[in-house]
């Protein structure tokens, strides 16, 4: 038992001297986790409590609600997103959602579909009203913390959440 | 005593008839000439040996009716039996004269067939597939009273043996003379009881359309009959048909019987916002254009004619706090009817839209107005500043039409509209005509609409676990159908019409129309892509106008006007 434990002991030794734990490194982590889609990171939380903290920062969510649009958007939307809720819940209740649907649109339209595609100013400016109004509802509604409320949407979204009948 | 006639007919049925059937003449018949005798008191010729598929059409039948059409029945007005004949006759002439057969009934029961030839009789595949209101009659009433009205006409069948094994038509011969027959064509029996559903909606909307027709031409008991025959064929369908005749049916009785329908308590605004697109369609496209108005602008004003629960106002919030140049500062005036519990609703709507403003970051400020009708409010109440310090929107989203009630009262708020001094004016109505002053064209109008609107809502109801909104707005729909087909009057608010009907209104109270752009199409093309079940919506470009419409029926429309007649620029 105790010989099997020296074993051990000596392999991580070993394994310190010559690798790099990429937990050791935040922005290297950060890079990587930001070209990854929406579920990947969301499995990525699962992964390990440093993991899931870092996921958990909005910035993250930022980054992948807009990076594929071929203009970024303008500079007062960060306060509003984030004053509606964050970016994760965006991503949440509306992007995903929103792009998902009208992907799959496309495609049965016969176009050939990239998995990554851009998606341009009025489908972010349609899921941007639509978060507010899912807002409004909740707050209409009464939740007790309609601010960053629960993890389910108000009705008005319920119809994204539903799948395409097609 | 009954037992023993109907013996004595069967021995003469069966000496006197070929043998169409050897089979049968050969089997050995068992006590009363092989007749059950409980359907024999019914009037029922059937032998035992058929009970199993008798039976087994029975259930068929029931299912056919609904799971509860039995009890459905039960609860119909028990009819008057002299009232019955000619009705009687008008069904059973229209059923004869689909048959194939060239030899239909006139007007009597008494038809008798020549010696030969292909008489027939009623199967109950037939009974079920032709005559679905004939077979209803077994559970109305008591069934002894049922063979006095029928005297045993219709149920008398002279012979044995529902020929359920023969599929080329049913041949038998029937004794002349002490028997009636009713003369039903020789459809090839099938096997399995399908109520033709289509024509069973076909027959529907016709008796629909047949009983405004009486009611037209004021013969309300013809119209009673039609309207209490409807209720039956309801029984045998569903979908989206099934619900929207009842509506129309309960709508005609209210009209028939001049029983007015209360005023409605609650809202149902939210649930129709929520389980279909038309409001969620009218509010974008509506904000779109007085977004575009509000270009550039520092100050706005928006007066909503339709607060309800202001659910329009979060979007045109969030895009002008977004917009280049940061948020005007945005005064919104809200009008609504008194609420029967007298809370102030107006205020609390504009304390919830405060509470969004504050956190989105613009500048906001709400005034509330309750008044019993549009035509109450006049611009001077409204705080209208001068258009150079403020921009004004006016905005209506079906509540237009409702002025079209009272004389007068449209023309008089589109002159107090302009004494407001929009920039723009944007109004959504339904796209119909249902204020004919003609009741039979409304009525005709209204049920091609509301089919549209309630097979629309089946559609969305394949995606949705949560029914409730669907049936409330249901109900918000049926209040309308009501409105539109039993009211009258000042009571008659629903009084839509289309969108060629309010551009010559709009261009004769001196507003010239306003384009909606692109912007405005792509965005409700994009919403609509979103709506699962959303294949069947389609947005369409009118002249500047936007319409939504279920495939190929528009359903409602979008369109923005401006003070100032077209010759101006």
């Amino acid at each position: 038992m105790l010989h099997t434990h020296n074993n051990i002991l000596e392999r991580e030794t070993k394994r310190e001297k010559h690798n790099i734990s990429i937990n050791d490194h935040n922005d290297i982590l950060i890079e990587v986790l930001q070209r990854l889609d929406g579920r990947s990171l969301a499995a990525a939380a699962c992964v390990c409590k440093k993991w899931c903290s870092i996921v958990r920062n909005d910035a993250l969510w930022e980054h992948l609600c807009f990076r594929q649009l071929s203009v970024p958007p303008s500079v007062g939307v960060r306060s509003v997103v984030l004053a509606l809720g964050g970016y994760r819940r965006l991503y949440l209740m509306c992007v995903r959602p929103v792009v998902s649907r009208l992907k799959k649109r496309r495609s049965n339209g016969g176009h050939t579909e990239v998995v990554r595609r851009l998606w341009n100013r009025n489908e972010v400016e349609l899921s941007l009203s639509l978060f507010c109004v899912e807002y409004y509802e909740r707050l209409l509604l009464g939740d007790g913390g309609a601010v960053g409320g629960g993890e389910s949407a108000a009705k008005s979204l319920r119809f994204l959440c539903k799948t395409v009948n097609v | 005593m009954k037992r023993g006639r109907e013996r004595k007919k069967e021995t003469q049925t069966t000496s006197s008839s070929p043998p169409a059937k050897p089979k049968d003449l050969t089997q050995t018949l068992p006590d009363s000439g092989g007749m059950d005798e409980l359907l024999e008191v019914l009037g029922y010729k059937v032998k035992s040996t058929d009970m199993a598929d008798v039976a087994q059409k029975l259930e068929q039948l029931e299912m056919v009716m609904g799971e509860d059409g039995v009890s459905q029945l039960a609860d119909t007005v028990h009819y008057n039996p002299s009232d019955l004949s000619g009705w009687y006759q008008s069904m059973l002439s229209e059923i004869n004269n689909t048959g194939s057969d060239g030899v239909s009934s006139s007007v009597d029961f008494d038809i008798t067939l020549p010696g030969d030839a292909s008489t027939t009789m009623i199967d109950f595949s037939n009974n079920n597939v032709t005559n679905g209101q004939q077979t209803s009659n077994m559970y109305d009433d008591d069934p002894y009273d049922l063979r006095a009205i029928a005297g045993g006409a219709i149920y008398g069948i002279s012979s044995t043996d529902e020929s359920l094994e023969d599929r080329n038509g049913i041949k038998r011969m029937k004794s002349a003379g002490s028997d009636e027959i009713i003369d039903v064509p020789p459809e090839s029996p099938r096997p399995v009881v399908l109520v033709d559903s289509q024509e069973a909606g076909i027959r529907l909307v016709h008796t629909l359309m047949a009983c405004a027709e009486a009611v037209q031409q004021n013969n309300m008991k013809l119209a009673d009959a039609l309207v209490k025959h409807v209720g039956i064929l309801v029984a045998s369908q569903a979908g989206a048909m099934a619900k929207v005749a009842r509506y129309f049916a309960s709508a005609l009785a209210q009209r028939i019987y001049k029983i007015y329908p209360r005023e409605s308590l609650e809202d149902l605004h939210m649930h129709f916002y929520e389980s279909c697109p038309y409001l969620k369609f009218a509010h974008f496209t509506a904000n779109q254009a007085i977004l575009e108005a509000f270009a550039g602008a520092t100050r706005v004003h928006v007066i909503d004619f339709s607060l309800n629960q202001g659910m329009q106002w979060p979007a045109l919030m969030q895009a002008l706090a977004l917009r280049n140049g940061g948020p005007p500062a945005f005064r919104l005036t809200g009008i609504g009817p008194p609420q029967p519990d007298n809370t102030d609703a107006l205020q609390q709507v504009g304390w919830k839209l405060a509470q969004l403003a504050d956190t989105i970051g613009v500048e906001f400020e709400f005034r509330g107005f309750v008044a019993n009708s549009l035509a109450d409010i006049d611009a001077g109440m409204l705080d209208i500043r001068p258009t150079d310090e403020e921009v004004v929107a006016v905005n209506s989203v079906f509540e237009l039409h409702r002025l079209l009630s009272r004389p007068g009262a449209v023309d008089k708020v589109l002159n107090s509209m302009k004494d407001m001094k929009p920039k723009i004016v944007t109004i959504v109505e339904q796209e119909s005509s249902h204020n004919d002053t003609v009741f039979l064209n409304r009525f005709n109008e209204a049920l091609h609409y509301y089919s549209t609107m309630f097979d629309s809502l089946e559609s969305s109801a394949l995606t949705q676990s949560n029914t409730l909104d669907l049936e409330m707005s249901e109900v918000y729909l049926g209040r309308q159908i009501c409105n539109v087909v039993a009211c009258e009057g000042t009571d008659r608010v629903e009084r839509h019409e289309t969108l060629t009907q309010w551009r010559t209104r709009m261009n004769s109270a001196g507003f010239s129309p306003v384009h909606l752009g692109s912007n405005a199409f792509k965005q409700a093309s994009m919403l609509l892509a979103l709506f699962a079940g959303g294949d069947g919506y389609r947005v369409e470009e009118n002249d500047g106008c936007l319409m939504l419409g279920w495939h190929t029926r528009p359903l409602i429309a979008t369109s923005a006007w401006q003070p100032g007649s077209v010759v101006e620029t």
